[in-house]
């Protein structure tokens, strides 16, 4: 990885997830992965495996549910939606990573944080 | 927390049914590839080309697998049976920890797993094993206020079967005792169940022969029938196939045979008669455990549903109290449930939790001592650990892998216990059944088997012990070595053992000793009797009960005189026909049979200048004239109980024991006792009249803890109230004696009861099988302390001797005595078993001091302590010595060469 990616902070991923599937439905690994990287364009580079992983973390914590269905195309694909315990633990980390961002900002650009 | 739960939780999940995951994976996989190469081809790219491009969003395949099965749980199970492997290569390897600590598992499981079958079957926990037999349930009146269940009125009953919805075949039973005669046969007691005509329906088993009773059998004018068991047809009419419409007479009624049931039908409890409840409006079934309303739920109806229902109906409102005063409700429960004592459904919930958590706190005692073998194994094993974390295994994992470890071990310890609870658990329900009270009452859905229930338990027992045993050492170990790993790879100058686990062990050692004596007494005050024996001939002795048939038994006091009259007849009667069979007077009705008598709290009046009382529990008795006689006890000091002794009452005859354990060295003729005045529950006794002491007899039998008093019985009085005992010297063939007083018992007045027909050596070893039980129970969990003990001082000298060995390699190179090196490595054990028997002793003082140990039913051993105290420090003098030779024999070269 070159210095001019970025590289993903734990756990961020997560909220990422979290949000796509906030914004857009129920959506399949691909659409979400596509999303991603859609929305990152080039800054963030993300290996569509990765949000496999992510996947399978946030339904054994029961934040979001899968079912098999079907895709645009006529595909069986599994469709991923926010639960209600997800919609709940989105709502606590998009405060908690505004109210981090606000702190870094302030410190990043004292000036313009006062 | 829930997310972590939940993670856990799918986790397992994933661990149990990994192919099928799997699948799904790749499945999911496959429809992601087709997509992006889909969206390849869109893009222009030639098939190949999209197919790369898609394989390369997605990352390296093997690697997003591997990462996947670890993420889901799927590769716990590699690491769990890896680790299990391993587990079972250090039991082999560390035989004295495997033998010492699973012994000790294996023990406390197994008392868990029998506790815990004992609350399931006798608490309402299980379902009668009939068809939907957790659909069966019981309605009571329950007094909330009183906390205790109500008679139920018939009328409720009646009122209940008209109206309830949510429940079917509603219906009730009472037992009753009844004589049996069929014609031929000697006639016996038997308990009948007088069931309504819905208890067979609802119990939904088709008779073996005939029919079951209806409703028309219990019309008051009906004639009167009876149904009957498999056993009883087979042993009362040999299996005759023609039994339906004969008779035979229950109690002074005729009744028609109509039905036999199949083998081991016993419902409603443990009944093999069963006749019509006949309907009376006016009257009250007593409340539960003897009588028990029984139902049905109703197809989708919930025990809640039909409380609910319940609720809204009630009872009627009593005919004696004041409608305000009535605080019964009716109330549905389990069937089984309705067995159990006067409690709600909650409590007795809450007891059997209280119960199992006691029964799982066992387990911390032995599971502490194995953690400190585990631990001063671990410590030995830092180099393993520190190879593992330089290789890239977390703490987690090792931690991991040390309580797999133990799990085996504590897995195969909970294994033996399923399989030695099982046959523990038929002995034990021989025993019981073979108490003709409790035996023959007992419900038929006790049957002393294993459930998966109980299997479950084990199982999470074996967690437990586990948890205890494997994570406190390994968390403890891994925190010290991994930290250190890579410095100490290498090196044998490792860890000291801590001073928990120092403390500990002196803890354990002390515990060990200050339990031992009483231990000892206790097992020695219970087994005794089996061991010396009663001291006289008590199998040439029978023993019969005679009761008053409770349905002719005196309702007023001013009744009893012409009962006791009546009574008095008949036992001279009784007495007449045995002595002109045996030529001799060898009849005698006592109160209780000698070795069974109960126990009593007695006082001792001291001299004038002394007024301090002596109390003591003893064994009391009341013997009419014949008893001296016919148990051939002649007076050791003054005299006997004779005439003059059955008219006043106040006079009694004490044992040598009883002298020993009161009296002490003075002249007991002439000194005063009485009954204590005591206080049980809500109620206070007073004290009982003083009795001179005018006799000391002999130990009759010898073999008991208690001293005894005897006292003279007022003849039939007794009998007219309770039960009374009747003992007969038959010589050397009881068994043709015992066939004579059956047959007594079968032709006597109906007012009397003769039954139980044992021979006294019989009577004492039914008495003394709880004593043997609880003998053996407490010699178990006492060598499992011992063995515990032993095997923590044999770890703890082993792992100095190891950490020791280069500094005695030194020593011993530099020209050190064998003898000083040996004191050197003893000198830590023996301060730790001289500190523990130090503590030891005074706690077992203090136990001695305040525990009364012969009214616990144990037996004063003189110098019991000293004894005890030489015994545990021999015990951890032999456990240290293996390791200490073995320092002794350290080769100087290798220990240096290696160190």
């Amino acid at each position: 990885m070159s210095d001019s990616e970025s590289s993903i902070l734990q756990g961020t991923l997560d909220l990422m997830v979290l949000k796509t599937l906030e914004h857009l439905g129920p959506l399949h690994g691909y659409g979400i992965a596509l999303r991603i990287a859609q929305v990152g364009e080039k800054a963030l580079i993300v290996n569509q495996g990765t949000v496999y992983l992510c996947l399978v973390r946030l339904v054994q914590k029961k934040w979001i549910s899968a079912e098999w269905g079907l895709s645009e195309n006529n595909r069986k694909a599994k469709f991923y939606s926010l639960t209600k315990a997800g919609k709940k633990q989105l709502q606590a980390e998009t405060e908690n990573w505004e109210r981090v961002a606000g702190v870094m900002g302030r410190v990043l650009n004292p000036q313009t944080g006062s | 927390m829930r997310a972590l739960i939940h993670t856990i939780t799918a986790r397992i999940r994933a661990f149990l049914r990994p192919a099928d995951l799997e699948s799904d994976f790749d499945q999911e996989l496959a429809s992601h590839l087709a997509m992006a190469e889909e969206d390849g081809r869109r893009r222009g790219l030639s098939p190949a080309e999209a197919r790369r491009a898609a394989r390369v969003q997605l990352g390296g395949m093997m690697q997003l697998r591997q990462s996947w099965r670890e993420t889901s749980g799927v590769t716990w199970f590699d690491g769990f049976a890896l680790d299990a492997r391993l587990g079972l290569r250090m039991l082999r390897r560390s035989w004295g920890l495997t033998l010492a600590g699973g012994l000790a598992m294996t023990i406390v499981i197994t008392i868990a797993a029998v506790v815990f079958v004992f609350l399931d079957e006798f608490m309402g926990r299980t379902a009668p094993p009939l068809d939907e037999g957790e659909r069966i349930v019981a309605i009571q009146s329950w007094d909330a206020d009183a906390h205790r269940r109500r008679e139920v009125p018939q009328r409720d009953l009646e009122r209940w079967g008209q109206t309830l919805r949510s429940v079917e075949e509603l219906g009730g039973f009472q037992t009753i005792e009844r004589r049996s005669i069929v014609e031929g046969r000697p006639a016996e007691w038997v308990r009948v169940a007088e069931m309504t005509a819905s208890g067979f329906r609802l119990a939904r088993v088709a008779p073996l022969l005939g029919r079951w009773f209806d409703q028309s059998d219990e019309q008051l004018w009906a004639t009167p029938v009876v149904v009957i068991g498999h056993d009883v047809w087979q042993s009362r009419f040999a299996s005759d196939g023609t039994v339906i419409g004969t008779t035979m007479r229950i109690g002074d009624t005729f009744h028609t045979i109509i039905g036999v049931m199949p083998e081991k039908f016993a419902f409603p409890v443990n009944h093999r008669y069963w006749i019509p409840l006949r309907p009376d409006p006016g009257a009250s079934l007593k409340a539960a455990p003897e009588v028990v309303v029984f139902a049905r739920l109703a197809d989708g109806v919930s025990i809640d549903g039909a409380q609910a229902e319940l609720a809204t109906i009630g009872l009627l409102p009593p005919t004696t109290l004041s409608a305000t005063a009535d605080t019964r409700r009716a109330r549905v429960v389990p069937y089984t449930f309705a067995f159990t004592d006067d409690v709600e459904q909650g409590e007795l919930a809450w007891q059997q939790r209280i119960i199992l958590l006691l029964v799982t706190l066992l387990l911390v005692p032995p599971c502490l001592n194995i953690a400190i073998l585990i631990y001063a194994r671990t410590v030995t094993r830092q180099e393993e650990f520190a190879a593992r974390f330089a290789l890239g295994a977390s703490r987690a994992r090792i931690v991991a892998q040390l309580c797999v470890e133990v799990l085996v071990l504590s897995s195969v310890a909970g294994i033996i216990a399923l399989a030695i609870a099982r046959p523990i658990l038929v002995e034990i329900g021989d025993i019981i059944r073979r108490f003709p009270d409790l035996g023959g009452s007992l419900p038929f859905w006790i049957t002393f088997g294993f459930s998966w229930r109980a299997a479950l338990f084990v199982a999470a027992l074996s967690v437990v012990a586990a948890l205890i045993a494997g994570l406190i050492p390994a968390l403890q170990a891994t925190g010290r070595v991994l930290p250190n790993a890579l410095r100490t790879l290498g090196s044998r100058t490792g860890i000291p053992l801590g001073a928990t686990w120092t403390a500990l062990i002196v803890a354990q050692v002390a515990l060990a000793l200050a339990a031992l004596p009483s231990t000892i007494e206790l097992a020695w005050g219970h087994l005794r009797p089996a061991v010396l024996g009663p001291g006289f001939a008590a199998h040439e002795y029978l023993t019969a009960r005679i009761v008053v048939d409770p349905e002719q038994a005196p309702a007023a006091a001013a009744d009893l005189p012409a009962v006791a009259n009546r009574v008095r007849a008949i036992q001279a009667d009784v007495v007449r026909q045995i002595e002109s069979d045996l030529g001799a007077s060898a009849v005698t009705f006592v109160g209780a049979l000698p070795g069974a008598e109960p126990m009593t709290l007695i006082e001792m009046e001291e001299g004038a200048a002394n007024d301090r009382r002596v109390r003591r529990y003893v064994r009391a008795n009341q013997v009419d004239r014949a008893f001296f006689d016919v148990f051939k006890v002649s007076a050791s000091a003054g005299r006997t109980l004779d005439e003059r002794d059955f008219s006043g009452m106040t006079t009694a005859v004490v044992d040598e024991t009883f002298v020993r354990q009161v009296i002490g060295d003075g002249n007991p003729i002439g000194r005063r006792i009485r009954p204590a005045p005591a206080r049980s529950g809500d109620t206070e006794t007073e004290a009982g009249p003083w009795f001179e002491i005018v006799g000391v007899v002999p130990d009759r039998p010898a073999n008991t803890s208690q001293g005894r008093m005897y006292v003279a019985a007022q003849p039939g009085a007794p009998m007219a109230t309770g039960a009374i005992q009747l003992a007969l010297h038959a010589g050397r063939d009881p068994a043709a004696m015992s066939r004579r007083l059956q047959e007594i018992g079968t032709n006597l007045d109906t007012l009397l009861r003769l039954d139980d027909v044992r021979r006294l050596d019989e009577v004492h070893a039914e008495a003394q099988m709880s004593g043997n039980l609880t003998s053996y129970a407490l010699a178990i969990v006492t060598f499992s302390v011992l063995v515990l003990s032993a095997a923590g001082l044999y770890a703890l000298m082993s792992f100095t001797v190891t950490l020791q060995r280069r500094e005695i390699g030194i020593r011993t190179a530099l020209g050190a005595r064998q003898g000083r090196l040996l004191a050197s490595v003893f000198a830590r054990a023996m301060w730790q078993i001289a500190a523990g028997v130090g503590v030891g002793v005074s706690i077992a003082l203090f136990l001695h001091q305040r525990m009364n140990i012969e009214v616990e039913g144990g037996w004063h051993i003189p110098g019991i302590l000293p004894a005890a105290a030489l015994f545990i420090m021999t015990i951890g003098l032999l456990a240290a010595a293996g390791p200490a030779r073995r320092a002794t024999r350290v080769d100087p070269t290798e220990a240096l060469k290696n160190g």
